[in-house]
């Protein structure tokens, strides 16, 4: 059985215009699934949906076998999926620490250890327990984000575009620190821009395009795929090309 | 020497301006407008305290009873009246806390009428450092004002509901997908934020007198302390409360006592000119 199930998903930010035009996509228990596709292809909506933020208008959403659409968003996390925000994902104002306190908010327990785990994972973290939210990096911020989300100890987490506006550097050290989350054993779905590099790090991956999944399969099997490359090479995916060495060498660490 | 004694008896107005600022802009961060319903409700408190006074409770009890009485009318308020209108934007729903001001001022006029009345504390000598003079009441409404200031800051900053408080004012959304409840925390808000005022209310007339208007002429005051500062900054509101005081006591050397009410208008221009966001910006809390 799948961790989670989508079957003829539909929906969007009204009634009278559906994003997500049927999808259907699942992710096994540890598995990273990147989603990926063009601008306006509804990735960041679908997600929404499965969250629970934006309330389906039809299909099937199964999580570790429970229909869950439909549900309030802290409803869905409070069964173990997790979705981060691709913007203003954690308190500005607030501390490090508290932000880390608030996202434990959702269940209320085991908080403190909780936090010293997270500290040891993310040793950034902890040097910064003090420090607002709104000085990190965007980088470090994205690891908050993600921090946030794992204080529930979640089976899913969802992210979306947790690489968007950073730097080719730091997108590629994130990358690392979802690699090393999943081998913790959290399962993964992410829609990411990057599109090519998020394949390197998955298992599989869906190519979404105007509201339905036209493609998927195994991550490397995609990502080699001449019509997908067409797909991503007109637009931003030009300077990935040039890093081939880069991206056969973080497949490996995808195949896990 | 005169100059120090205004600094003295500015940072004494400051410090009981800055318990109902602080309200005020809580409830700005949590609610999204600004409620100008806080004349009205500051005057409710101070007669709200100056009946449970008359009755015999101590200085704490009365505030107390300012603070409850307050905070239930802000509360009722904000729910039948204003946040079903901040749907529409923040301008209705201030638009009509000004009626929501009017209509308490004149409910208080209705039961108490127009004569001023004062608080019947004991009289008692001034103490002076010096050439400066200070009361012992100031003393005391300072450590009032000044040990519920610590509260509130404590309560934010170190208990689970403040935290989550704070957590609403820097990012609604996020707060909802956490589980915090947001009508829940806009409850606490007027709730807190109006008994607030209302402490303040009883408060800034504890030195002097009260009447129905008591509440409307510190409004201007309050709304420039939390602009100054930074509207939704509760330290900011706190800091621009001891420069509104402090600048209106030393406005009386220089301009006369007839102008101090221009201070608040001079700070709100200024601010709004050369740095909107305020001294401290929006950092909420």
């Amino acid at each position: 059985m799948s961790l989670l199930e989508i079957a003829g998903l539909r929906g969007g930010y009204a009634a009278a215009d559906e994003i997500v035009k049927g999808a259907d996509l699942s992710v096994a228990h540890g598995e990273i699934v990147a989603l990926i596709g063009p601008n306006g292809a509804g990735k960041s909506t679908l997600l929404k949906l499965v969250a629970g933020l934006l309330k389906p208008s039809g299909g099937d959403v199964r999580f570790k076998g429970r229909d869950i659409a439909g549900q309030s968003a802290p409803a869905i996390s409070r069964q173990g999926l997790s979705f981060v925000p691709q913007e203003r994902n954690v308190f500005g104002a607030m501390s490090v620490a508290e932000n880390l306190v608030m996202g434990g908010y959702i269940d209320g327990g085991h908080t403190r250890q909780r936090i010293a785990d997270l500290y040891e994972r993310f040793p950034m973290l902890g040097e910064k327990r003090r420090a607002a939210a709104r000085t990190l990096s965007g980088g470090q911020r994205q690891i908050l984000a993600m921090a946030i989300a794992l204080m529930n100890a979640p089976d899913l987490l969802l992210l979306d575009e947790p690489t968007a506006g950073l730097s080719p550097r730091a997108a590629e050290e994130l990358f690392g620190t979802i690699v090393g989350l999943n081998r913790s054993g959290v399962a993964i779905l992410m829609v990411e821009q990057n599109a090519l590099e998020a394949l390197s790090v998955s298992a599989r991956g869906y190519v979404l395009v105007q509201g339905r999944p036209e493609r998927e399969g195994r991550a490397a099997e995609l990502a080699a795929d001449p019509t997908v490359r067409d797909l991503f090479l007109g637009g931003k995916s030009q300077p990935m090309l040039g890093d081939n060495g880069e991206r056969s060498h973080r497949g490996m660490g995808g195949s896990t | 020497m005169i100059v120090v004694q205004a600094l003295v008896n500015g940072l004494v107005s400051g410090t009981l301006l800055a318990v109902p600022a602080i309200g005020f802009t809580a409830m700005f961060a949590v609610l999204r407008f600004p409620n100008f319903a806080v004349s009205g409700v500051a005057t409710l408190g101070a007669f709200a305290g100056y009946l449970a006074y008359g009755a015999g409770l101590q200085m704490a009890g009365s505030l107390a009873a300012a603070f409850v009485a307050a905070g239930l009318a802000g509360l009722l308020f904000d729910k039948i009246a204003h946040l079903p209108l901040v749907k529409e934007g923040a301008l209705p729903a201030a638009i009509a806390s000004i009626a929501t001001g009017l209509v308490l001022e004149n409910v208080v006029r209705l039961g108490f009428g127009n004569e001023p009345r004062g608080y019947d504390r004991p009289i008692a000598r001034d103490v002076f450092f010096g050439e400066i003079r200070v009361s012992p009441q100031q003393l005391e409404t300072m450590g009032l004002a000044l040990a519920l200031m610590l509260a509130v800051f404590a309560a934010l900053a170190f208990t689970r509901i403040g935290k989550a408080m704070r957590a609403t004012a820097d990012n609604p959304d996020l707060a909802a997908l956490k589980g915090i409840r947001p009508e829940r925390i806009a409850t606490l808000a007027s709730l807190i934020g109006m008994g607030l005022v209302g402490v303040g209310g009883m408060l800034l007339g504890l030195d002097s007198s009260i009447d129905p208007l008591t509440g409307t002429r510190i409004l201007l005051s309050l709304f420039a302390a939390a602009v100054l500062g930074g509207l939704g900054s509760v330290p900011g509101a706190v800091l621009g409360a001891f420069l509104i005081g402090i600048a209106e006591e030393l406005s009386v050397l220089v301009v006369g006592s007839q102008y101090r009410a221009a201070v608040g208008f001079v700070a709100i221009l200024a601010v709004l000119t050369l740095r909107p966001r305020g001294l401290l910006g929006e950092r909420a809390f």
